[in-house]
C-alpha cells in the first residue's frame, strides 16, 4: 500500500467523529483529496459522470499561469537590475526575481487558506478549490516591491469581504482576486502607484521606473515617441521587459495563457474576444478624435493592447465563471464594455492611469443584470410551457 | 423524411454497442411486474399472494385512474408482493406454470379498425394492460384518454445509448407496426416517427417500413428523445400536451388487438464493458441476473446510463426498460488524478487529451470528484439538448421561485441526465430538476 495512503488512514480518525482534532476536518479533507482523487459511486441517475471536475478546472487555470508567473519572476528579476543600473544574467535575475515573488506567494496562500479554512470549519463545508486560483492570480496583480504585510490585508480582504460574507465560492458578486487589490489600491496607493519601483526606493534596492500607462509626452512629441524614449517600445510591451506588477507586463505570455484556456474551454473566449474587441474599438474612436496627441488618447489599439494589465485582466480575471455573466450574449457584452472601460478610464480619468481593474470589478457588478436581460429575451422567444 | 437540426447532446463514442444477432432466452423460473420504473403511479394491489394468475390477469392498477392496469405477463401463482421504503411497491413477482394460459381479449382486425370508435380503443386497450404505452407531455404520465393530442411521436430508438436496435424490433412485426400507425391515426392528425441517422440503412432493408418515417434525427444522445423531438418540432403552446410512445409498445398494442392476446416478448440488450453482445428477446419482467448472466460485483447495474435506474440484480425488468448495463466501478482513489493527462478519461470538455482521440471509449460509474458550489461555468447550458439552462432553473428552484424556473422551461426537460453528467461542480442538476418538474406536476393534479 501507498506509504501515503497509509498515513492519512492512520490520521482520519483524529479528523472525524469525535476526533480532537474534528474541527481541521475540512483541512485535513483538503489535503487528502488533493493526493487522492476522490470518485465514490454515484447514487443517482445519471450513473455516468464526467471526468472533469472543480480541482482539474481550477488546477488548469494555475497551469495557464504558469507562464505569466515564470517570466514575472525573471521580470522582476530584470526590473531589480536595470533600476541598479545592471544587467543580470538569466539564472540571477531568475533568482533575484524569486526573492521578491516568491514570499508573496507565500503569504497569499498561507493567509488565503486561513480564512478559507476557518469559513470551512465554521460552515462545515469542503474548501473550495477557487482559492488556488485566487491565491496564484492575487499576488501577479501586485509590484513586486510591495511590503508583505499589505499582501496578507489584500488577500484577506479579498477572501473575506469580496468572497465569504457573500456566502463563498460561487456566491461572490466580485471577483476576490481584484477586490483584494482594489482594496491595496485605494488604501496604499503609494505602494500600488505605477511607479512601481520608486515605492521600493528607500527599502530595497534603490530601484526606481514608472509603468507605461503613466508617461505623458513633453509637449510637441507624440505618445509613441514619447513611450519608445522611455523603454517602451512595442516589442519590449509585447514582450513584458518593462516596470509593472509581477503577473501584467508580458502581453506574450498572457496571450498563451489566454489561447490554452480557449482551447480547454476553461475560460470562454466570447468574454476575451469581446473584450479585445471592445479595447481594439474604442481606442480607435478616440484616437479619431482629433488633439491630445500627447497622451495615451492617440496610442492607438496596439499600444493600449499591450502595455498595462488589460489582457491579463480579460485573459485571467474577467473570465471568472462565478463574476462574469452566465450567458453567452451577456459574456459578449461583458467582455466589449470592460476594454470599452478600460480605454475610457485610461484616456478620459487622470486620477487612474490604468482602468482594466476598475472596468472588470464595474461589469462584474453589472454581470447579473445582463444575465437578467438575455435571459428575458430568451425566455421571450421560448413557446411558453407551463 | 425531414431532418431535425440538434446541435447539442453527447457525441463522445462508446464502446460495447450490441451487435444486430438475436437470442432468444428460455422462460425464466419466476417474472414479475416492477412499479419501480413506473412514473407517478399510486398501485393498488388487485392480488393476493399464493393467488392464481393467467396471463393477462390484473395484478394492479393505478389509484388514479383505476381503468389503467398492469397486466400478468405470464400464468402462474404469485410468489411474493415485495413493498420498499414506506410501503412502496416494488414488485408483484410469479413463480411461472410450465404452459401459458392467456385471458382472451376482444380483437379488432385490421378491416373493422377505421369503424371502431375511439373510445371503444381505448377500452380495450385499458382492458389489455397497455394503454400506459401512451405517455403524455410533459411529464410523460400515462397520456389522459380524454385528451386529443396535437401530435403523437413515435420513437423508434429506446431512451438510452444503448437500447435496442429498431431494427431487431421492427423485423418480422412490419404488419403489426402498420397496424399500429392505423391505430394512431384514430388518435391524432399528427403522427410523427423518429429514427436515428445510422439506423436508415438497416432500416431501408425492411420493405414497407421507411415511408412511415418522418423525421431524421442526428445519431448521438439523446436526439432521438421524444421530448428533445418535441422541443424541436412544437410551434405552439397547445403542442406541450403531445403524446409519445414507443415503437415496441406500438408493435405490442398491435398484438394484443390483433391476436387478443397480451404480448409476453419484448427484446432487451445487455451490455458490459467492452462486450459486444447481441439483443435478448425475453419475457417481460424477466429477472435482472437471468438477463444479465454472470455479473462482478463491483460494477453498478443500471437500466440506462443516463436516465435509467439503479437495479438490483434481484429484481426483475420493468414495462418501459429496454436495456440493462452493467457499468464498471474504477473505485481506486487515483494519486494527483486531478492532474493527469488523462490519455483514457472519456469528457465531453476539452481538458484531458483524450479528447483528441476518436476511439469508443468505455464510463464507468464513478462520479469523478465531489459536490461543489455552482460557479456558473455554463457546462450544463452547452449539452442541454432542449435548450435550458440548467444552473439558473436549479438557482430558481432552490429559491422556491417556481414561477421563474417555469418560464426558463423547465417543463421542456427531457430528463435525459445530460446536465448531471457534465457539471465539473457534481451537481444533482437532474435530481433538481426532476424534482421540480414533478412537484409541480403533483401541486396541479
Amino acid at each position: 500500500m501507498n506509504p501515503l495512503r497509509k498515513l492519512f488512514d492512520i490520521s482520519e480518525k483524529h479528523f472525524t467523529g469525535s476526533g480532537n482534532l474534528a474541527l481541521l476536518a475540512p483541512l485535513f479533507d483538503a489535503t487528502k483529496t488533493f493526493f487522492f482523487f476522490p470518485s465514490p459511486k454515484n447514487k443517482h441517475a445519471p450513473f455516468v459522470r464526467d471526468n472533469l471536475d472543480l480541482k482539474r478546472y481550477m488546477s488548469l487555470v494555475i497551469i495557464s499561469l504558469l507562464p505569466v508567473l515564470l517570466f514575472g519572476i525573471y521580470n522582476t528579476g530584470v526590473q531589480a537590475g536595470l533600476a541598479k543600473g545592471e544587467m543580470y544574467p538569466f539564472i540571477q535575475a531568475f533568482l533575484i526575481g524569486a526573492r521578491y515573488v516568491v514570499p508573496i506567494i507565500i503569504v497569499t496562500y498561507a493567509v488565503g487558506f486561513f480564512w478559507e479554512i476557518l469559513f470551512a470549519s465554521i460552515r462545515k463545508h469542503k474548501i473550495s478549490e477557487g482559492l488556488l486560483v485566487t491565491g496564484l492570480l492575487f499576488p501577479l496583480t501586485l509590484p513586486a516591491t510591495i511590503p508583505l504585510w499589505q499582501v496578507a490585508l489584500g488577500i484577506s480582504f479579498g477572501v473575506v469581504i469580496g468572497k465569504e460574507v457573500f456566502g463563498g465560492t460561487g456566491r461572490n458578486i466580485l471577483n476576490p482576486a481584484l477586490t483584494g487589490r482594489a482594496f491595496l489600491f485605494f488604501s496604499y496607493p503609494v505602494s500600488m502607484s505605477g511607479d512601481v519601483w520608486i515605492a521600493a526606493k528607500n527599502t530595497v534596492d534603490g530601484v526606481s521606473g514608472a509603468t507605461a500607462l503613466s508617461i505623458m509626452a513633453p509637449e510637441g512629441e507624440t505618445i509613441t515617441t514619447a513611450l519608445g524614449d522611455s523603454g517602451f517600445t512595442l516589442s519590449n510591451l509585447f514582450l513584458g521587459f518593462v516596470p509593472g506588477s509581477i503577473g501584467e507586463t508580458s502581453t506574450l505570455c498572457c496571450l498563451i495563457g489566454a489561447i490554452f484556456l480557449i482551447i480547454t474551454r476553461i475560460a470562454n473566449y466570447r468574454i476575451i474576444m469581446g473584450g479585445i474587441l471592445g479595447l481594439i474599438f474604442t481606442s480607435i474612436i478616440v484616437y479619431l478624435i482629433p488633439g491630445g496627441s500627447d497622451s495615451w488618447i492617440n496610442a492607438g489599439p496596439l499600444y493600449h493592447l499591450c502595455a498595462g494589465g488589460f489582457l491579463f485582466g480579460i485573459s485571467f480575471m474577467a473570465t471568472d465563471p462565478v463574476s462574469a455573466p452566465g450567458t453567452n450574449p451577456g459574456r459578449w457584452i461583458f467582455g466589449f464594455l470592460i476594454g470599452f472601460l478600460t480605454i475610457i478610464i485610461r484616456v478620459a480619468n487622470p486620477a487612474f492611469v490604468e482602468g482594466v481593474m476598475l472596468a472588470i470589478l464595474f461589469m462584474n457588478v453589472f454581470a447579473p443584470l445582463l444575465d437578467h436581460v438575455v435571459l428575458k429575451h430568451a425566455v421571450s422567444k421560448r413557446i411558453p410551457n407551463a | 423524411m425531414e431532418h431535425i437540426y440538434i446541435q447539442k447532446g453527447f457525441k463522445t463514442p462508446l464502446a460495447g454497442m450490441p451487435d444486430f444477432s438475436i437470442i432468444q432466452l428460455p422462460d425464466p423460473g419466476t417474472i414479475a411486474v416492477s412499479a419501480m420504473d413506473i412514473p407517478y403511479i399510486r398501485p393498488k394491489l388487485l392480488v393476493k399472494e399464493n393467488d392464481l394468475v393467467k396471463t393477462g390477469t390484473p395484478l394492479f392498477c393505478d389509484k388514479r385512474n383505476k381503468y389503467i392496469r398492469y397486466v400478468s405477463p405470464g400464468t402462474g401463482i404469485v410468489k411474493h408482493i415485495l413493498f420498499g421504503k414506506r410501503r412502496r411497491l416494488r414488485e408483484v413477482v410469479i413463480q411461472l406454470d410450465k404452459i401459458d394460459d392467456f385471458i382472451q381479449f376482444e380483437t379488432v382486425p385490421l378491416q373493422i379498425l377505421d369503424s371502431t370508435p375511439k373510445s371503444e380503443l381505448i377500452r380495450l386497450l385499458q382492458k389489455g394492460g397497455l394503454w400506459q404505452c401512451f405517455r403524455q407531455f410533459p411529464s410523460k404520465d400515462t397520456a389522459n384518454e380524454n385528451h386529443e393530442p396535437p401530435m403523437i411521436i413515435v420513437s423508434l430508438n429506446g431512451n438510452d445509448l444503448y437500447s435496442p436496435h429498431p431494427q431487431v424490433i421492427l423485423k418480422n412485426n412490419i404488419q403489426n407496426f402498420e397496424f399500429g400507425m392505423a391505430l394512431l391515426n384514430q388518435f391524432s392528425n399528427r403522427i410523427i416517427v423518429t429514427s436515428r441517422k445510422s439506423s436508415l440503412d438497416e432500416l431501408d432493408k425492411l420493405n414497407g417500413l421507411t415511408h412511415h418515417i418522418t423525421h431524421i434525427v442526428p445519431d448521438f444522445f439523446p436526439a432521438w428523445d421524444p421530448g428533445v423531438v418535441l422541443h424541436k418540432l412544437k410551434t405552439c403552446q397547445e403542442e406541450n400536451r403531445s403524446w409519445c410512445i414507443s415503437a415496441e409498445h406500438l408493435i405490442w398494442i398491435a398484438k394484443l388487438l390483433l391476436t387478443g392476446k397480451y404480448p409476453i416478448k419484448k427484446v432487451v440488450t445487455v451490455t458490459r464493458s467492452n462486450d459486444k453482445k447481441p439483443h435478448i428477446i425475453a419475457r417481460q419482467g424477466s429477472p435482472i441476473k437471468d438477463l444479465m448472466g454472470g455479473r462482478d460485483d463491483k460494477s453498478l447495474v443500471t437500466t440506462g446510463y443516463f436516465n435509467g435506474r439503479s437495479a438490483q440484480t434481484t429484481s426483475h425488468i420493468g414495462f418501459f426498460e429496454t436495456t440493462l448495463n452493467s457499468i464498471k466501478d474504477n473505485q481506486e482513489e487515483e494519486m494527483f488524478g486531478f492532474i493527469r493527462p488523462g490519455f483514457n478519461k472519456p469528457t465531453v470538455s476539452k481538458s484531458f487529451l483524450s479528447c483528441l482521440i476518436r476511439e469508443p471509449k468505455e464510463l464507468d460509474c464513478n462520479i469523478h470528484g465531489e459536490e461543489r458550489a455552482c460557479i456558473n461555468c455554463g457546462y450544463c447550458t452547452k449539452i442541454c439538448p432542449v435548450d435550458l439552462m440548467p444552473n439558473f432553473i436549479m438557482k430558481a428552484l432552490s429559491s422556491d421561485d417556481i414561477e421563474d424556473a417555469l418560464s426558463f422551461g423547465l417543463l421542456d426537460c427531457c430528463k435525459c441526465g445530460l446536465c448531471s453528467y457534465t457539471c465539473p461542480s457534481k451537481i444533482e442538476l437532474t435530481k433538481i430538476l426532476t424534482h421540480g418538474m414533478n412537484t409541480h406536476y403533483k401541486d396541479k393534479e
